[in-house]
């Protein structure tokens, strides 16, 4: 084992990265408390069409019911049994739950503002979890339009005539939702704010991109925590599209810089392990915990692959799965052709992993970023539930990696995660492969 | 050089001395619970009086189990698995796997050919509380724990997932009218059942040369159960329950 002490120092990003989320949740309270703001309810992926309407926010659950499951404990078991009373089920996502029990008990959002009510409520189903339903309590609590977009869906090897249908189908729902919010809300559409964002995004992408690729350098100039704690700022939480593009290419120049000058997440790096899936919210410190065998975590195909799906190159190198696109070098000059860049793929996967359609994602992966282990949560419902997790841990330990599972709801859901067994796992695990932790 | 292992477990406390490679004394008592600390020095103090040992007699003392970091007295901690390896090589030197099926845990533990650790595998929730649902059911049936030795396989079937419906459809058959024997003949298959899945949740063990340990060794039924399934042949030591106790004073030894 590698006795090597790294130089390690916080990050000067941090700075910047607070006041970008800290604008967000001011510009969702203002939107809350504005007559002539709109707060609506969204999903995590596809709503940057809503940037075409001035003064429309879009909140997602996902990041917020994530939020209140770290508050506090009581708090997050209040919320959810609030939630359950009710009659919804305990094992719905632990992120929508956690919001609507904030909501039937009338509490504070975590920042202390009043829970942002949304004025409207475009759920998109998701095949990861029950984004379907999100709008519904929205909209009875409230009571606030509710629109029902699709989201059609196949499995099995890509079919272009029926990518063609399906995504025709989604554009067409948005096309109609556009319309009746300025029709209802009598605010007009921006085409051209729209196609800025779609010339933004995808230069964003290449820079997260960037920054999964420098994570395959020894040692890792980050930790998944870190890499956590950024990756809302271009996909989770909506801010100003160039204030991002600026944001993250001032990251990459970082982060290039402590790989240059071997600036380590870790000082005692001497074990690397990777994620499939997100890790439970509220009980980040294990991060902090397995630092004291030395051990860093790499990142997850969940951080690394928001974006798109990862590819190992021939040649070794860390490259981005290509899907189907609107053709390069088409440029977008409709409405229409810029939703169907939007939503691009009507195949189904769960995070770009599928285990029936990129079998060879997981062990690529291992070995992209030189992980000795994994670990892999078996969450029983909603983000990255169970779903071929053993099947992938058998995958990577017959390539030599040491895989630990362990169990728990769902990664809002703090109240069925046991954190001391989950710790005692951690030092099975790492004593059983030969380290101790360090004075 | 003597050498003592204690595993701290979630029902009992276990501590083993070893001298000169072989066993000077052993002592078992209840975890006690919020006081275990008090229970593992308790029990510390009898087993040395009992083989006529005084504290400094004893080198090094090595703790293992969930309640180790009440071991006050302990020279070194060890988790679960590092223990129950070198229990496995000590009683078996060609030993290639090593199960630990207790009150609350199961694991399984495979050796690689320099002893190292190849794989653990740990009971998922599911798994949990096999041992005690055997003494749950003995409890139920009114007899002894070693008295579930007369189940005897008959038409009772109980939910093989999960202990606690496991025990909600032994009632059931009880009110029913099942025979106690019979009832605890679906329990002991129940639980073997279980147990077969860990055993083969990620690389398998060996059925020939795997070393069987922990309490639940000891229930005769389950295991000729579980070997009769899978087609194994385990090496049982006498007192299983002391299996990662020894673990931990080999350690201690080195």
């Amino acid at each position: 084992m590698s006795k090597q002490i790294w130089e390690t120092r916080p990050l000067e990003i941090w700075g910047k990265a607070k006041e970008l989320r800290a604008n967000f949740q001011k510009a969702i309270n203002e939107a809350a408390a504005s007559p002539n703001s709109l707060l609506a309810h969204g999903n995590t992926g596809g709503v940057d069409w809503s940037v075409g309407f001035d003064g429309l926010n879009v909140v997602e659950d996902n990041p917020i019911g994530a939020i209140m499951a770290s508050r506090s404990d009581s708090f997050s078991r209040e919320a959810r049994l609030a939630s359950e009373i009710r009659g919804w089920g305990r094992e719905l996502c632990g992120y929508v739950n956690n919001c609507w029990g904030c909501q039937f008990l009338g509490y504070d959002s975590p920042d202390g503002a009043p829970f942002p009510y949304r004025q409207l409520s475009v759920p998109l189903p998701d095949p990861c979890d029950q984004h379907a339903k999100r709008g519904q309590q929205c909209m009875d609590l409230s009571p606030i339009p509710r629109f029902g977009a699709d989201w059609p869906m196949y499995l099995g090897p890509i079919d272009p005539e029926r990518e063609s249908a399906l995504v025709e189908h989604k554009v067409q729902c948005i096309l109609h939702v556009i319309n009746e919010i300025e029709r209802i809300f009598g605010k007009k559409y921006d085409d051209e704010k729209l196609f800025n964002v779609l010339d933004i995004v995808p230069r964003v992408q290449v820079l997260v991109t960037k920054i999964a690729q420098l994570m395959a350098n020894v040692p890792a100039p980050l930790g998944l925590k870190e890499l956590y704690s950024f990756y809302t700022l271009s996909v989770l939480t909506k801010i100003d599209p160039q204030e991002m593009l600026d944001f993250w290419k001032a990251f990459v120049d970082e982060v290039q810089w402590r790989v240059d000058n071997k600036i380590a997440a870790v000082a005692t790096e001497r074990y690397r392990w990777m994620e499939a899936h997100p890790s439970p919210w509220h009980f980040l410190r294990y991060f902090r915990y397995m630092e004291q065998y030395g051990a860093v975590c790499i990142g997850s195909q969940y951080s690394h692959m928001l974006v798109e799906p990862f590819k190992l190159n021939d040649d070794g190198t860390i490259g981005r799965e290509e899907q189907v696109k609107v053709p390069e070098g088409q440029k977008i000059r409709t409405r229409e052709d810029a939703l169907r860049s939007i939503f691009r793929e009507a195949r189904g996967e769960r995070f770009k992993d599928d285990e029936y359609f990129r079998k060879h994602v997981i062990t690529d992966f291992a070995k992209a970023f030189h992980v000795d282990g994994a670990i892999m949560p078996l969450w029983r419902a909603g983000v990255g539930c169970t779903l071929t997790r053993k099947e992938q841990g058998l995958r990577l330990s017959e390539m030599g990696v040491r895989v630990l599972h362990y169990e728990g709801a769902q990664p809002g859901d703090r109240t069925d995660l046991d954190e001391h067994d989950f710790l005692d796992r951690l030092d099975i695990w790492m004593e059983s492969q030969g380290l101790e932790k360090l004075a | 050089m003597i050498t003592a292992g204690v595993d701290a477990g979630l029902r009992n406390i276990k501590i083993l001395i070893l001298d000169g490679g072989k066993i000077a004394a052993k002592g078992i008592a209840p975890s006690g619970g919020a006081g275990r600390a008090k229970a593992i020095e308790k029990l510390w103090e009898e087993t040395l009086s009992s083989s006529g040992l005084r504290k400094g007699d004893v080198s090094k003392v090595v703790a293992t189990g969930e309640g180790k970091n009440d071991v006050l007295f302990a020279d070194k901690l060890v988790t679960e698995p590092i223990a129950d390896a070198r229990a496995a090589k000590f009683l078996l030197p060609t030993a290639k796997s090593v199960v630990d099926a207790g009150a609350a845990k199961t694991r399984v533990v495979t050796i690689g050919k320099d002893s190292n650790i190849e794989e653990v595998v740990l009971n998922q929730k599911c798994m949990g509380g096999l041992g005690l649902l055997l003494e749950v059911i003995a409890d139920r049936l009114g007899w002894d724990l070693d008295e579930m030795a007369r189940a005897k396989a008959g038409e009772t079937v109980v939910n093989d997932g999960c202990p606690v419906f496991a025990e909600l459809d032994a009632l059931e058959a009880l009110n029913k009218g099942a025979s106690r024997e019979d009832v605890a003949g679906a329990v002991t298959e129940a639980v073997a059942v279980r147990l077969h899945s860990i055993l083969y949740d990620k690389v398998g063990v060996s059925k020939d040369a795997t070393v069987f340990i922990g309490g639940l060794a000891k229930n005769g039924a389950a295991v000729n159960a579980l070997q009769k399934r899978i087609g194994a042949n385990f090496t049982i030591p006498d007192d299983p329950e002391y299996g990662t106790a020894l673990g931990a004073a080999v350690i201690a030894a080195d």
